[in-house]
């Protein structure tokens, strides 16, 4: 919905992800916010932002994967775990950042690619159980390689993020970091529906044998589909190793998975913007539980860690649930309501 | 040879565990057409019912007699499966499939949630409902329990078989596992059904439950079993009660063999990877599982 007296003239200006100058500012306003935020956020902001960006480049794979293209993806967290542990032996053989960011993804996609293979043969349900077999096998996979490979039990150590031989690790130096990729994918993620590619996932997605009728290689899409998520998981996955700089299987387990699958249902999954709100929803309720269990603490109740961790548990699967019964466009629809009446105003809506 | 033999006995008999908790998705799907993801964690409900009212009220001074405590049980699970009917899955009929099975993944997280939030996440010990102990069968040893609940995971499958295949109300079910429109243009009430299946499926989870836990440690880690149970249930068939046990037995013998074998020589690796090597391939090249529906797909 536009504001009253737009209209474009051109194509180009029609498909524009920022139609308007107002939208244009809003997006400048909003980078320099995120750019000037360590001047006054203290290290624990930082590193919930920092977490929420990786979050968000996890979530991104999904709206590819689950979102364009309509394949259910349960393993989203296996894919992550991927990235990190391939960032934590390429960095371990000490290439550049920029070499291994790239490659771990690219492994991450190919790796994707075999679980995808069973669409050729299957759809649905089906496909989605092919993913869980991803995630189940995963840890099992890495328990039982040597651990001069992959760290077995222990984990892996990652070399320290070095960018033109000065390490970084600082809190806010690794925010930019973050920061800098993110806002990388979601620009993939933003353009992801306005290209070709994008179509034709979209195009499976509503009907695949429709799609193929209309000369769209369906298994083809499909399986690109789990490739293109997957570059985001990897993505993800480097930047959590060098986040983190310890991998564990531990980190990478079925339950993360549910849990970006409930962050991109909350926030919508048909628009990248879903994806955003999603993952911002979620990261404050986690938040606002700790936050609220911390001062229970403090005033001297019971409250333990299992609890807090209960206590999110039911708020995300509650909020999921609420999501798909009545609102099953997610908080994207929401807030495009929210804009359309604002724009609007003062003239009421329909 | 003894040994080999040995290995498959013991296989089949834990094997048929499997098939039961799988018999649980079974129901599910055949009643209802819901694929639920959240199986291990109703199986941990009914085992938190069970010990709820056996142990639990036992630690507070009230003791009840075992069949009492198992009424009570089976009376929550009813609750259970008309809970989650009426608030979860009511809203969403006639939703696609992609809507039904997120839910059931959503279920997931809030089952395992509301478990730690009631029982909170420690462990504790589970009735021993079965007898303990093994007996002899010429040069073998079989572990009573798992027999007793081999020999129960045969007639239930059985009854269930009946109920499903020759009763008015389980033939209604089989409509409501097509097509929830078909059904409901049909005259039946999928409400109904998915309440149905909601019931039998944590009974026979909790079923489940006391094979795999009597005498044992109950905790929340159990729920691990479902994913175990979801590769045998679909190399059954999902909408065959049959098949599960019979798939359970294979996914069992086959766990049992590669433990054995290929285990000392794969870090541990290949009994736990195999159940879900065998679903993708059964994915791969029977979609429909053993004794499956094959769905054909039309413009």
């Amino acid at each position: 919905m536009l504001p009253t007296g737009i209209h474009f003239e051109r194509y180009a200006a029609e498909a524009r992800i920022l139609k308007t100058r107002r939208a244009q500012i809003w997006a400048a306003a909003l980078v320099v916010l995120l750019l000037v935020m360590p001047q006054f956020a203290g290290n624990y902001l930082l590193g919930v932002f920092t977490h929420m960006f990786i979050t968000l480049m996890a979530v991104y794979g999904l709206f590819a994967t689950v979102g364009m293209a309509g394949q259910i993806n349960i393993a989203q967290s296996a894919f992550v775990g991927i990235g990190a542990f391939a960032a934590a032996k390429l960095s371990g053989y000490g290439l550049p950042v920029f070499v291994v960011v790239p490659l771990a993804a690219v492994i991450t996609g190919l790796v994707s690619i075999l679980f995808a293979l069973p669409a050729a043969r299957v759809k649905g349900f089906y496909l989605a159980l092919t993913t869980l077999a991803a995630q189940v096998m995963f840890p099992i996979i890495i328990l039982a390689l040597p651990s001069s490979w992959l760290g077995g039990l222990v984990g892996m150590p990652v070399e320290p993020l070095r960018i033109a031989g000065i390490r970084l690790s600082s809190p806010t130096q690794l925010y930019y970091f973050a920061l800098i990729l993110v806002a990388i994918l979601t620009v993939a993620a933003f353009n992801l529906p306005r290209s070709r590619f994008g179509r034709a996932l979209m195009a499976v997605r509503d009907n695949d044998i429709v799609a193929e009728v209309m000369g769209i290689p369906v298994l083809k899409m499909k399986i690109l589909a789990f490739f293109a998520g997957s570059l985001f998981a990897g993505v993800a996955g480097a930047c959590t190793a060098y986040f983190l700089q310890f991998v564990t299987v531990d980190s990478f387990t079925l339950f993360d998975s549910v849990w970006y699958l409930g962050m991109l249902i909350v926030g919508g999954i048909h628009s990248p913007v879903g994806a955003i709100l999603g993952v911002v929803f979620i990261t404050a309720v986690q938040e606002g539980l700790h936050w609220g269990a911390t001062a229970i603490l403090h005033a001297g109740g019971a409250a333990s860690g299992g609890m807090l961790f209960a206590l999110t548990s039911v708020a995300l699967g509650a909020a999921i649930l609420i999501a798909l019964i009545f609102e099953p466009r997610g908080l994207a629809h929401r807030w495009a309501v929210l804009r359309a009446a604002f724009q609007l105003w003062p003239f009421p809506r329909n | 040879m003894i040994k080999l033999i040995q290995i498959l006995i013991e296989g089949a008999l834990v094997g048929l565990v499997y098939g039961l908790v799988a018999i649980s998705f079974v129901v599910i799907y055949r009643a209802s057409r819901i694929i639920n993801l959240a199986q291990g964690e109703v199986l941990v409900f009914g085992a938190l019912f069970l010990w709820t009212f056996t142990l639990g009220l036992r630690s507070i001074g009230y003791e009840m007699p075992l069949l009492v405590a198992i009424a009570l049980t089976i009376g929550a699970c009813v609750a259970f499966g008309v809970g989650l009917e009426r608030f979860v899955f009511r809203p969403l009929i006639g939703q696609p499939a992609f809507a039904i099975f997120m839910a059931s993944i959503a279920l997931l997280i809030l089952l395992r949630g509301t478990a730690q939030l009631i029982w909170t996440a420690e462990t504790r010990s589970f009735p021993v409902i079965l007898p303990e102990g093994a007996f002899n069968l010429g040069p073998f040893l079989i572990n009573t329990r798992l027999m007793i609940g081999g020999l129960f995971t045969v007639a239930l499958t059985m009854a269930l078989h009946l109920f499903f295949t020759r009763s008015r109300r389980g033939l209604r079910l089989a409509a409501v596992a097509e097509d929830h429109n078909t059904a409901l243009s049909l005259g039946i009430s999928v409400r109904a059904a998915i309440a149905i299946a909601w019931i039998l499926g944590a009974i026979v989870a909790t079923c489940g439950a006391v094979v795999l836990l009597s005498g044992r440690i109950v905790s929340l880690e159990v729920a691990h079993i479902g994913f175990k149970a979801l590769p045998v249930a679909l190399l059954g068939g999902l909408e065959s009660i049959r098949g599960a046990p019979l798939a359970g037995i294979i996914i069992g013998v086959g766990e049992a063999l590669a433990m054995t074998y290929l285990d000392p020589h794969t870090n541990g690796a290949a009994s736990g990877i195999l159940p879900y090597l065998v679903m993708v391939a059964v994915v791969l090249i029977r979609p429909q599982g053993l004794f499956g529906w094959k769905k054909i797909e039309r413009l």
